[in-house]
């Protein structure tokens, strides 16, 4: 039972060597974290490791059983990719940022009580926040504030809905949550949970970060956190009906943007709303089948969705943009990126023989099973849009369409290779479905490749095409921004300055004038009386003490180098000697 | 580049492809009428043939009009409306 290594602690302790490596060692050892990890995987037999008892709760580190085990392949093969296509990245605290992130997911994933799970969610947060800073521009250090902002607001109500949840249960046991019994705790978790699967109307961070984060953080980020979210609610909500509705609203509202969008990056991540969409309405619906396409929705979708923020990356690594309307006919150019770029959008599209017809159709299948012709119908609205905006629009807009007068080449061979292997990744489960219906939580009595489903799909998406090329015109990207929920703390925000600058200024004018003119006065009057006393008693003892308090300021003015290695030095030493008082005293 | 070549070509003979296309449309409708012979599924959208070539005609139509509708009434502003 003791033979489980937790798969994150090699994230971890890799981190954490990385900067007393240099050169060839050091990306050696980049590959070699994730290497380990999926070996550590692929040897893992279910069970419950890791328990420790704490303060009066178990916490359960390791509850490994075929839900999270399909995660934990995907994830584990994905920090791979990411780390494969990262290789040329000089930073550090870069790589770390993206073990640090990519391993408290794998913690979030195999938690068994909410406490753990509680904590490796705000890990992830607070290393995946990086990720967007060192792209080190201002829009982007702006964006990360938000992000982090946003995930501390869903970090509060999933650490309120867990608390009221212990304080009524009397457990923190994170098991399957029944919609009947359903209060308002399990709610607040759900929230706190929804917020990160970018349901709506939580979902904005997700396309106000996403895009600007840096070339490799991207591809690391659209696949951990709203995956580790679809996972919570797997486990946690399957059957809620409030999530198959969102769910498919989701997917809608998702490639609306995507259709509008400029940037080739806000494409994206507006699709991830709607592919996380499918997910969260699989859930929702809750059947085996269902549940079985969210995990492998989820499966495909990482490794698609990151080859084609790894295309975009590509372009905007060499082209130095990644606006639809300044790219055009990069197809001479980057020929290859072009044709993984195309593998990733006709597998997110559902086109035979590549990932997404295996996976998205189960969901699809299911809530046509469950007779929800509504779902159903939105689901394959959201389909067309999706082979419009990401499959067709981008590729014709940015690779093909008007020349722009740009010479760029193909990326660095790693970024290629990571491209190439997620590709054949994406072909070889479209192919060999069986491959990943394997590792799905419950047995699989579906089969994709039906003459209705071929000929359904075919004619959903070559219509949609048809369409496209009638009215490309109307398609044409436009350099605009456009307004979506995150304009209500984006200028909230505002407003709060706003009312400090001119109502509280105000006051604050008001009081001070207030106390100039009145309270002067009284002061004054005041004053005449305290000063005899002032003169005769409080001198002597006040210079006294002045003398000691110059002697210590002295003393703290050395300490204050000015350094913050000093300070956090300082820092350090404090809280051991607070630790150590601690200890002393029990 | 064998690649650039293939493409090349394929721009050039627009007229051609454009037919080929198009006989493939045609081709796919049939199918899916061929295909409902004799099949009967729960749901009246599985009963109409051809129904998912409507379907996304006009979907595809629908997202295109009301998108770039919507995002001209009021989504879309000067890109530094956040300053």
């Amino acid at each position: 039972m003791d033979s489980w290594i937790h798969p994150a602690f090699f994230f971890f302790i890799g981190s954490l060597l990385l900067p007393f490596i240099k050169g060839n060692a050091k990306k050696f050892i980049i590959l070699l974290i994730p290497v380990l990890s999926i070996i550590d995987v692929a040897i893992m037999r279910e069970g419950v490791y890791g328990s420790f008892h704490f303060l009066g709760t178990t916490l359960v580190f390791g509850r490994v059983d075929k839900l999270s085990m399909v995660f934990a392949w995907v994830f584990t093969i994905m920090a791979f990719l990411g780390s494969l296509y990262a290789l040329h990245v000089k930073e550090d605290g870069h790589h770390a940022a993206g073990n640090f992130y990519v391993g408290s997911s794998l913690g979030a994933i195999f938690a068994g009580d909410y406490l753990t799970l509680f904590i490796f969610w705000e890990i992830m947060a607070f290393s995946s926040v990086f990720l967007v800073w060192y792209r080190k521009e201002k829009q982007s250090i702006d964006a990360g504030y938000r992000y982090l902002l946003v995930h501390v607001f869903g970090g509060l109500c999933f650490f309120t809905g867990m608390m009221l949840y212990a304080y009524k249960t009397g457990s923190f046991e994170f098991e399957r949550i029944l919609q009947s019994g359903a209060g308002i705790p399990e709610y607040l978790i759900l929230a706190g949970f929804a917020l990160n699967a970018a349901v709506i109307p939580l979902h904005a961070w997700l396309p106000d970060a996403y895009p600007e984060a840096t070339v490799e953080g991207a591809v690391f980020m659209c696949a951990f956190t709203t995956k580790t979210a679809v996972y919570v609610l797997a486990r946690g909500f399957p059957g809620f009906e409030v999530l198959a509705i969102l769910g498919t609203a989701m997917t809608v509202y998702g490639v609306f943007y995507a259709v509008i969008e400029n940037n080739i990056r806000r494409v994206l991540a507006y699709h991830i709303v709607s592919q996380v969409g499918y997910m969260v309405a699989g859930v929702g619906i809750g059947t085996e089948l269902a549940i079985n396409g969210a995990c492998a929705h989820a499966f495909a979708h990482i490794l698609y969705k990151a080859l084609l923020f790894m295309g975009a990356g590509a372009v905007l690594y060499m082209t130095g943009t990644a606006k639809l309307t300044k790219l055009g006919g990069l197809y001479k150019y980057m020929p290859l990126t072009m044709i993984f770029y195309i593998v990733g959008a006709i597998s997110i599209s559902g086109f035979p023989l590549f990932s997404g017809f295996v996976s998205k159709s189960m969901i699809v299948a299911s809530a046509h099973e469950e007779g929800r012709l509504m779902l159903l119908t939105f689901m394959n609205l959201a389909g067309i849009g999706t082979f419009l905006s990401v499959g067709l629009k981008v590729t014709y807009f940015a690779f093909f369409g008007k020349e722009a007068p740009i010479k760029a080449k193909e990326p660095p061979k790693n970024m290629l290779w990571a491209m190439g292997l997620t590709s054949a990744l994406c072909f070889i489960i479209g192919v060999y479905p069986d491959s990943l219906y394997v590792l799905l939580p419950y047995p699989v009595e579906y089969h994709p490749y039906t003459l209705t489903h071929l000929s359904e799909m075919l004619q959903i998406l070559s219509f949609t095409g048809l369409v496209f090329f009638l009215l490309v015109k109307k398609l044409s990207p436009e350099e605009k921004l456009n307004l979506d929920l995150d304009i209500f703390y984006r200028m909230g925000g505002r407003v709060f300055m706003w009312i400090d600058n001119y109502i509280i200024s105000v006051i604050d004018g008001f009081w001070g004038e207030l106390y100039r003119t009145l309270g002067l006065k009284i002061l004054f009057k005041n004053g005449d009386i305290s000063y005899g006393f002032d003169r005769k008693v409080i001198d002597g003892v006040v210079d006294g003490s002045a003398y000691g308090v110059r002697g210590v300021g002295g003393i703290v003015k050395k300490l204050q180098t000015g350094r913050i290695q000093a300070y956090m030095g300082f820092a350090v030493l404090f809280i051991v000697l607070i630790i150590w008082l601690l200890i002393r005293g029990m | 580049m064998n690649i650039l070549k293939y493409i090349e070509s394929l721009r050039s003979n627009m007229k051609t492809l454009k037919k080929v296309l198009i006989a493939y449309l045609v081709i796919l409708v049939v199918f899916d009428v061929v295909i409902h012979i004799g099949h009967h599924g729960h749901y009246f959208i599985d009963n109409i043939p051809g129904y998912w070539t409507i379907f996304g005609f006009i979907g595809c139509f629908i997202l295109i009009k009301v998108g770039k509708g919507i995002a001209h009434l009021f989504l879309s502003k000067d890109e530094d409306f956040y300053g």
